[in-house]
């Protein structure tokens, strides 16, 4: 299947024919054909005309996403790779407003000259785009003390229905004026808009870092060590992760406890103290580079071959779930979240495990995501778990209000919306 | 640029208004026998001399009573009581305990008040996963009173946290000083239980960090009443910092005061409140409450940091030396609890001081990027010159969030139409630095008509539609944040007199 010659022409007409080409890589599952525009205007034409057509359009980030859940490609993918500037950045307002085609890394980079970052840390940061992290809620360790997407968005604008571009949000770090539009399009998955720019707040870079582990003999006494430590500290971030996970980021293959703590020296001396005071003995510090990789590999830890799922809930339930889950994980243990690893193959065995992780999500008050399955099964998978009836009546509303034509990344987001 | 606001809205109007269902329908005896048969007698007041009471909120300005006023005890209630208003076509306003400062509570177009004081049950404490469960009517201060034996708290604390209520911190995504480092309401709230004007319930979000689907709760949070009445929520506490510091740093000038906070924030030490009080403001509160502040202070900072015990002294002397270093003439920490709290106590109550100034005052809720501040201060400065009118300045200075307390006497008429257009100087000047027209009082009813400097067209449709998401009828409070033909009140007296 491919996309009409007809529309690519059209596309081509409008921002010119060195800025549409065929997908690559991933991007092959998220589209069938790519522009790269360089204005919200572009992007407002390209929509128009996309609507006149009845065809679907995506934003696509680095595509590692939509790639993993689109059933089928999208008519057209717009990808922001020209759209990645700076548009402000005053270091004494701790805040930036960018374009939404920058990747956390580049964005970090300007900022780190002046002791600030922006404290999502998503998977691969370097390949992370501001507007995917936002659209598709995606967030790191560091969620536990710096929070998500979420809390730190502070403006947006976005390309929706008919063209139009839209402002919500502002520049400034308390903001109150109008509909909270910020929220609107965080975890949308591209199905309202095209997000093009973003206001974040930004935080600083904590002088000094170092992360603890420790060895545990099994799920159980790793959970009960986390909650222990995260009633005792505030922490960076708290993960408990299972032991091809711990494998994978060069520990032992064991159930393994790991908690950033970060802050001036003075915090640093006292947070190890009370670390050392919680884990006892078995506890290992990392301190400077060797702390800073092995949270990267933390961070950035690929998923295995198989079923990839994200659970939530309420943060005391996820230690029973986990345990009795029999799947590798990574957990946030102050959080409520993990990534879990079934590597189960067969794909039917994979729809089949994904319905019962959900059912038991459920029971315990918690959503399951999938992340990633066997692409054979991408049509037949539920990626997005059901939220309550009344809710979901609420969001095929937001749907209808927000995309009347069903143009924006169609039928791969809760309930096929 | 102003914007025409009208063509836009009628669009919107002709394509979401049912026939023949404008809200404005009247308040009958067979409707209060109906509200009464489900909330009980002692759930509604119909009489003039009762509904008078609620006649506005902290915007004071303009003043309209609702014909009926039902408080119901429970989601069911509620969720009765709009099913009744709907088959009516009757529209309400929500209300909580009325300490809102934009008229998110006053009635426009909305007969019948809907209040949740007596859904006021905080349901559980949970310790284990720092959420407290509550109704929309429990006052804020009793959350965190409720949370202090487990060692936790419930971060916005908005000046007026000793009467106001959860639901009412919701619609109106309420801060507080110590939003510097906490974050505002939405940051705080996971679920909610929000009744849509039609009567059914709908439960959103929940104990969980990750969303399923879209975002509503964020979309209500904020909403100003405009989605429906939410009866219950779901809130994250935090852990109770081990210490604090809180000092009281003295500046000849305001310019100081403004440089120090920039400096405070560059410098990567993320205070929990930076507060500023200029000369006008410390002279009324030393003479009201007589707390110790330095009557020759151009300028005083309230500066508080939290933390652990073990780093603050050192984030302390950091403070110390910054504040010196950008001209700080006196740099005291409080000694004991007992001083923070008569520093709190005398910042909290700024207001009620300024009374003692003038036979009137007005207050603006603007904000500016912090880097900002000194400029937005001089065109307070110069406003205040141009139109005679003394200005005080008390406000957030950590976030950027100012409140000009604009002096005037009703009196004298030059005096209120000059106290009206500051005001509305003021905040054009914050919208064009970058700011905005508020930070945590609300759009409400007091600034629609400014709505336009800051959102296009297309912004402000985009945000009706939102709305029409969860009330495309308009019944919940109608004529609200989003200026309309329908709405748009010409300001005859400045704003408010109330604190904040």
């Amino acid at each position: 299947m491919t996309i009409s010659t007809e529309i690519a022409h059209r596309v081509e007409s409008l921002i010119g024919r060195d800025r549409v080409r065929a997908p690559s890589g991933r991007e092959t599952r998220a589209a069938q054909l790519i522009a790269e525009p360089e204005t919200q205007e572009e992007i407002g034409e390209i929509v128009r005309m996309c609507e006149a057509n009845r065809s679907s359009i995506v934003a696509i980030g680095s595509a590692r996403t939509l790639g993993a859940i689109r059933r089928a490609p999208a008519d057209l993918g717009i990808s922001l790779a020209r759209m990645t500037r700076v548009i402000a950045y005053e270091p004494a307002d701790m805040t930036v407003a960018v374009q939404a085609g920058i990747t956390i890394g580049e964005l970090n980079a300007v900022t780190s000259p002046s002791g600030q970052r922006v404290a999502l840390d998503p998977l691969n940061p370097g390949l992370a785009t501001i507007g995917a992290t936002i659209a598709a809620h995606h967030a790191g360790p560091l969620r536990l003390s710096e929070g998500t997407a979420r809390d730190l968005l502070i403006g947006i604008g976005f390309v929706g229905h008919d063209g139009r571009a839209v402002r919500g949000g502002g520049r400034v770090v308390k903001n109150v004026a109008g509909y909270d539009l910020m929220k609107v399009m965080g975890g949308s998955f591209g199905t309202l808009g095209i997000i093009t720019e973003a206001v974040l707040k930004l935080r600083p870079v904590p002088a000094v870092y170092a992360i603890a582990t420790k060895e545990c003999t099994s799920a159980s006494d790793a959970f009960a060590d986390a909650a222990a430590l995260n009633d005792a500290a505030p922490l960076a971030h708290l993960e408990v992760t299972s032991p091809a996970p711990s494998e994978a980021i060069g520990l032992a293959p064991k159930f393994t406890l790991l908690a950033g703590i970060s802050g001036t020296a003075t915090e640093i001396e006292y947070l190890r103290e009370t670390v050392a005071k919680t884990l006892g003995a078995a506890c290992q510090f990392h301190a400077r580079d060797s702390a800073d990789q092995l949270y990267a590999r933390l961070r950035d830890l690929e998923s295995f071959e198989g079923l990839v799922a994200q659970v939530a809930t309420p943060p005391s339930a996820l230690a029973a779930f986990l345990i009795e889950g029999g799947v590798e994980f990574r957990a946030h243990a102050g959080c409520g979240v993990a990534q879990l690893y079934s590597r189960e193959l067969s794909p039917e065995r994979q729809l089949e495990t994904a319905k019962i992780m959900r059912l038991r999500a459920r029971a315990c008050d918690g959503y399951l995501r999938v992340l990633r399955a066997d692409p054979e099964i991408a049509g037949e998978m539920d990626f997005f778990d059901t939220p309550s009836s009344g809710a979901l009546t609420l969001m095929r509303r937001m749907k209808g209000a927000f995309d009347p034509n069903g143009i924006f990344n169609p039928g791969c987001f809760v309930d096929g919306i | 640029m102003r914007h025409d606001m009208q063509s836009p809205r009628r669009m919107i109007e002709s394509s979401f208004m049912d026939a023949g269902a404008d809200g404005s329908a009247q308040v009958d005896k067979e409707l209060i026998a109906a509200l009464g048969k489900i909330v009980g007698d002692g759930g509604l007041v119909s009489r003039l001399s009762e509904l008078k009471v609620y006649e506005c909120d902290g915007w004071t300005i303009e003043k309209s009573a609702p014909d009926l006023i039902v408080m119901p005890r429970s989601t069911e209630q509620t969720s009765a009581v709009l099913r009744t208003l709907w088959d009516r076509g009757i529209a309400f306003v929500p209300r909580g305990a009325g300490t809102g400062l934009s008229g998110g509570a006053l009635p426009v177009n909305a007969p019948v008040m809907i209040c949740t004081s007596r859904m006021n049950r905080i349901i559980a404490v949970d310790s284990a996963d720092r959420r407290a469960v509550v109704e929309s009517g429990v006052v804020n201060l009793r959350v965190s009173d409720a949370a202090r034996e487990h060692g936790l708290f419930y971060a916005p604390d908005p000046s007026s946290q000793q009467a106001c209520t959860i639901g009412g911190n919701i619609a109106e995504n309420s801060g507080g000083p110590h939003t510097l480092k906490y974050g505002v309401t939405t940051n705080h709230v996971l679920g909610i239980t929000l009744v849509l004007p039609d009567g059914e319930i709908v439960e959103l979000g929940g104990a969980a960090e990750e969303l399923c689907g879209y975002d509503l709760v964020g979309a209500v949070v904020g909403a100003e009443g405009t989605v429906g009445i939410v009866t219950r929520a779901i809130l994250r506490l935090i852990r109770t910092p081990q210490a604090h510091r809180t000092f009281l740093v003295t500046f000849e000038d305001v310019e100081s005061a403004t440089r120090a906070v920039s400096a405070i924030i560059a410098s990567g030490i993320v205070p929990g409140a930076i507060e500023m009080m200029d000369q006008l403001i410390v002279h009324a509160v030393e003479d009201a409450f007589h707390v110790g502040l330095p009557a020759s202070a151009g300028a005083v900072l309230i500066v508080e940091l939290d933390g652990l015990a073990a780093a603050l002294d050192d984030q302390a002397r950091t403070i110390a030396a910054i504040a010196r270093g950008a001209g700080a003439t006196e740099v005291r920490l409080a000694a004991s609890d007992a001083e923070r709290g008569a520093l709190w106590k005398a910042r909290k109550r700024a207001f009620g001081a300024v009374g003692r100034l003038a036979p009137n005052y007005a207050t603006q809720d603007g904000v500016v990027p912090r880097t900002r501040l000194p400029d937005i201060l001089r065109v307070i400065n110069e406003v205040s010159g141009k139109y005679q009118l003394a200005i005080g300045n008390v406000f957030h200075a950590g976030d950027g969030n100012i409140h000009p307390i604009i002096l005037y006497d009703e009196r004298i008429p030059e005096q209120v139409r000059g106290a009206i257009d500051a005001g509305r100087e003021i905040l054009a000047a914050c919208v064009a630095m970058g700011g905005s027209l508020t930070g945590e009082h609300g759009i409400g009813v007091e600034k629609q008509g400014e709505m336009p400097l800051l959102f296009s067209p297309g912004d402000l449709i985009a945000m009706a539609e939102l709305r029409h998401v969860f009330d495309p009828a308009e019944r919940s409070n109608p004529n609200k944040i989003i200026p309309s033909a329908g709405s748009c009140v010409e300001v005859a007296a400045p704003h408010r007199q109330v604190p904040i």
